[in-house]
């Protein structure tokens, strides 16, 4: 778009014309230029307005409503300010004009006399053509013309400049914001419900798995997915088109919190990194051109083999070392076993001296390639073979391993069961041979069934009439009231070490073993001073057996309650009396080896009486652990207010919250995959949310009675 | 008072000296250093203690109402599903776990299944540097823990262990381990105390000062 030259010598009056000709171009360029930039500046106004609109009204950001309405806004004001064209006449004027305002006088308008003849295809007069040519070539049109130029398009261009530059500050603040909300939260990119996922600036990846040589696991290829499960120790390859990202790995936990960049190969017009699953959750942060995306690696670790002892089911005392033990046990592995055995560890000796040794029986051994999952295994026990004495004790367990090669790999164990053999001086009523039960056995069974005989009189009471309900209730309780006296010899029996023989103390008998007798129930005395376990003193009443305590007086109660004829009152109590009873038993069991002496320390008389002096210390606080539901119910309240703008952040918010509840909230986990289902989808994620929310918060809804007339979310 | 900042007070409950109890071995082994102990503790500090000692079973959830649990035996230590489980949450939640080997033998059962165990529950024992607080809670103890008298008369393993090996998180000890038997050290009445020219039993005045304050 350049204008002729207006110098050099006249030409005849073709040449003039087609100089005129040109200029007129030249300025109706101007015009259309002016014209077109001030319809890009109307595309860009309207999408900024349109954009913030959409943003404001959270109703998303759609590329294509976006484009319509710039491309509408343009083309209106394209056509609206269209121009009518110059022609040659009004161009002619345009440079006399420009003319007279640099020479200061007045328009003598023989250029345009001359133009408007030559346009009329008429013969121009000679003086006309020559002062036609000296008024073109006096007025510098290429300044005039650059000056139009500048005149037309400077603000225009100006404008436009201006408004490019808010759409770039834009969109870099959207992405800027998306990065630091994938920050904040551990998070990443977004998208919305109700609308298809934004589309991708870094493009579409694909994730290659390969578990580690020793899984013998085939390799697992995905499409563009956001988060993977991979086992411990597998290389996850993610791969893409276009330039080379960064890439920054981080470990979720927070525990293990640190980031390492993965390297990043190109190949060809590809590019791909490589990165190591770990044990726990890790997050593959890949970045260009400003952009973010997140790829969740969830971390499996290869779980250690699970073993169970089925045989022999349960503890045992042996008096002879004789017999052969049939053993069985299950292993489990989640990848497969290599090796399973069963171990005994013998130990011989008593006191402060113990040998020990160490027997393996009935090994298995697998191929791993062959991954065998689950297996039994079977052996023999023939205690002869052992050899055993007298108070030796044997500890048994099944132990299997996997086929993970690591160093200091654990491996998998059942519970132990012991077995002892027993010494000729010692009575044990776990022997081989048959006893009665003892007391606190026989009273379980008692209380047992004199409960089951009051619910039953408790059923039957409405249709008795109440003088019989008062017989059949008081002859319950004087059965109560023998079992309570039962109870109450087996209490003391343990308080003061002594069977039942000739110097058998009850409470209350005058003696001071600690034991108070408050209307009919039993109590700690607190008057009781005897402290010290000395030679012929009675044992201290603290040793006393809670349980059975609390079932004597439980059942004080429910025999009270049954005497005046309530048996639906004496039921809790017996029931309180029969739960006593059973911890006792399982308590009992743990004091085979006899009951420890007992010291109790004067603390007033001992009271500072030390000779050394320590320092004095204070004491360190620790630092208060924060309130991991309510940070999780914040975050999960942000990725929510995310979806409805940026549906990308909000997912990758939500993967990220779900692997972190993954180990110790798994309900809360499960409750997120359906979130991250319904964003994946699109559409309404709004129950989604509501029912995540509800299982973070324990929240149990209770059905809808039939009278509701809605249905509650 | 000479002792750590607690004041005797009705609102401040006693120490309780808690004995862990588990299904396998004879957890009960070393009856009177609970007694032991508690004297210590009354005899130098003001601390608020409760003069006897109670056994706690490693499988009840009881064990969260002590700081400080004390384990030890001679025979192999097998925790059950539940012991795990429960000495796990017990550690998560601040308490310490003392085990003490009352074999006083490297090769003997106890240390090698007490020290599988405590792996799987805890993570690896690692040795504890003798600058470490423990021992300069309350007494100062310039060469690390004290020796004992199995120890140096050459019994058990005929070792003189330098370190206590200890599980440590974010610079607390969740559990501490030693091969020097003070079961067999402390495990005397404490009325016989008063023929010792020097208390042996003065670093179980710092294991608890410890447990109560860091």
């Amino acid at each position: 778009m350049s204008a002729a030259p207006a110098t050099g010598s006249l030409r005849p009056s073709g040449e003039l014309l087609g100089r005129m000709q040109r200029i007129q171009r030249t300025l109706n360029a101007v015009r259309t230029g002016r014209r077109a930039i001030l319809s890009i500046g109307a595309a860009f106004v309207t999408l900024i307005l349109v954009r913030g609109g959409l943003a404001s009204t959270n109703a998303g950001s759609a590329w294509w409503l976006l484009a319509a309405a710039a491309l509408l806004a343009g083309g209106a004001v394209w056509w609206g300010i269209r121009p009518s064209p110059r022609d040659l006449a009004r161009t002619a004027l345009w440079v006399e004009e420009y003319r007279a305002e640099q020479s200061g006088g007045a328009p003598d308008f023989a250029l345009t006399t001359a133009v408007e003849l030559l346009g009329a295809r008429s013969e121009l007069p000679a003086s006309l053509e020559q002062a036609a040519a000296r008024t073109l070539e006096v007025a510098r049109v290429d300044g005039a013309l650059a000056a139009e130029r500048r005149r037309a398009w400077q603000w225009p261009v100006v404008f436009v400049l201006c408004c490019v530059l808010l759409v770039l500050f834009d969109v870099t603040r959207a992405s800027n914001a998306r990065f630091e909300s994938a920050v904040a939260t551990g998070g990443g990119t977004a998208h919305s419900s109700g609308t298809a996922p934004a589309p991708v600036t870094l493009g579409t990846w694909r994730v290659r798995v390969q578990p580690p040589a020793y899984a013998a696991l085939p390799v697992q290829s995905f499409g563009d997915v956001s988060s993977v499960t991979a086992l411990s120790g597998s290389i996850v390859t993610v791969s893409g088109e276009g330039g080379v990202p960064t890439v920054q790995v981080a470990a979720v936990d927070s525990a293990t919190a640190g980031r390492s960049r993965a390297t990043v190969t190109a190949v060809g017009d590809d590019w791909r990194a490589s990165v190591v699953a770990t044990t726990s959750a890790q997050t593959a942060r890949l970045q260009r051109g400003g952009r973010t995306r997140l790829l969740i690696i969830e971390g499996r670790a290869d779980s250690v083999p699970r073993v169970s002892l089925e045989a022999p089911a349960r503890d045992s005392v042996f008096r002879e070392p004789t017999g052969v033990l049939p053993l069985s046990a299950t292993a489990a592995d989640d990848i497969g076993l290599t090796r399973a055995h069963f171990e005994l560890i013998v130990t011989s000796g008593e006191g402060e001296r113990f040998t020990v040794r160490t027997v393996l029986l009935g090994e298995q051994r697998w191929n791993a390639d062959a991954g065998s999952r689950v297996a039994r295994l079977r052996g023999r026990l023939d205690l002869a073979a052992l050899q055993l004495q007298a108070g030796d004790v044997v500890h048994l367990r099944a132990v299997a391993r996997d086929g993970h090669p690591g160093a200091e790999r654990e491996f998998g164990s059942s519970e132990t069961r012991a077995f002892r053999i027993a010494r000729p001086s010692e009575y044990d009523s776990v022997a081989v041979e048959p006893a009665p039960p003892p007391e606190v056995d026989k009273s379980l069974l008692s209380q047992r069934m004199l409960l089951l005989l009051t619910e039953k009189l408790d059923k039957a009471q409405r249709r008795l009439a109440r003088a019989e309900v008062l017989r059949e209730s008081q002859k319950l309780a004087r059965d109560q009231a023998r079992l309570r006296l039962a109870v109450g010899d087996v209490v003391f029996q343990r308080l003061s070490g002594e069977s039942a023989a000739e110097h058998a103390h009850t409470a209350g008998d005058g003696h001071d073993h600690g034991v108070d007798v408050q209307g009919g129930k039993l109590s700690l005395s607190t008057s009781s001073t005897t402290g010290m376990l000395e030679e012929g003193n009675d044992s201290p009443v603290i040793a006393i057996n809670q349980p059975l305590l609390e079932a004597y007086n439980a059942m004080w109660d429910a025999g009270r309650a049954l005497e005046q004829g309530d048996p639906h009152g004496a039921i809790p109590p017996m029931k309180r009396a029969l739960e006593a009873i059973e911890r006792s038993r399982a308590a009992s069991r743990l004091y085979l080896r006899g009951k420890p002496p007992q010291v109790i320390v004067d603390i007033a008389k001992v009271r500072l009486t030390g000779k050394d002096t320590g320092q004095v210390t204070t004491r360190s606080v620790r630092t208060a652990v924060p309130h991991r539901v309510a940070e999780r119910d914040a975050r999960l309240v942000r990725a929510a207010v995310l979806a409805s703008v940026n549906a990308d952040a909000a997912r990758d918010s939500v993967a990220l919250l779900r692997v972190e509840a993954l180990l110790d909230a798994p309900s809360f986990a499960a409750a997120l995959g359906a979130v991250l289902a319904g964003l994946e989808r699109g559409g309404d994620v709004t129950m989604p949310f509501v029912q995540a929310r509800r299982v973070l918060g324990n929240v149990v809804r209770a059905r809808s009675t039939s009278w509701s007339r809605g249905v509650s979310p | 008072m000479n002792g750590i900042g607690f004041g005797i007070g009705s609102a401040v409950a006693p120490f309780v000296f808690a004995t862990a109890q588990y299904e396998s071995g004879d957890w009960d082994s070393a009856p009177l250093v609970p007694a032991n102990i508690i004297d210590s503790v009354a005899r130098y500090t003001s601390l608020p203690v409760r003069p006897q000692g109670v056994t706690v079973p490693l499988s009840s959830e009881a064990v969260f109402q002590y700081p400080l649990l004390y384990l030890t035996g001679h025979l192999p230590v097998r925790f059950t599903s539940r012991e795990s489980e429960v000495l796990r949450k017990y550690l998560d939640r601040g308490g310490l776990l003392f085990v003490d080997d009352h074999n006083h033998d490297v090769d003997g059962a106890f240390n090698k299944t007490a020290r599988e165990e405590i792996r799987r529950v805890a993570g690896p024992l690692q040795p504890l540097p003798n600058s470490h607080e423990l021992y300069r809670c309350f007494f100062v103890f310039e060469n690390g823990p004290p020796t004992t008298s199995h120890e140096m008369n050459g019994w058990g393993d005929n070792l003189v262990h330098e370190n206590l090996d200890a599980v440590v998180r974010d610079g607390r000890i969740r559990v501490l381990y030693s091969n020097k038997d003070y079961s067999s050290e402390w495990s005397f009445h404490p009325d016989n105390k008063r023929f010792l020219s020097v208390d042996n039993t003065r670093f179980g005045v710092n294991l608890v000062v410890y447990a109560l304050t860091r």
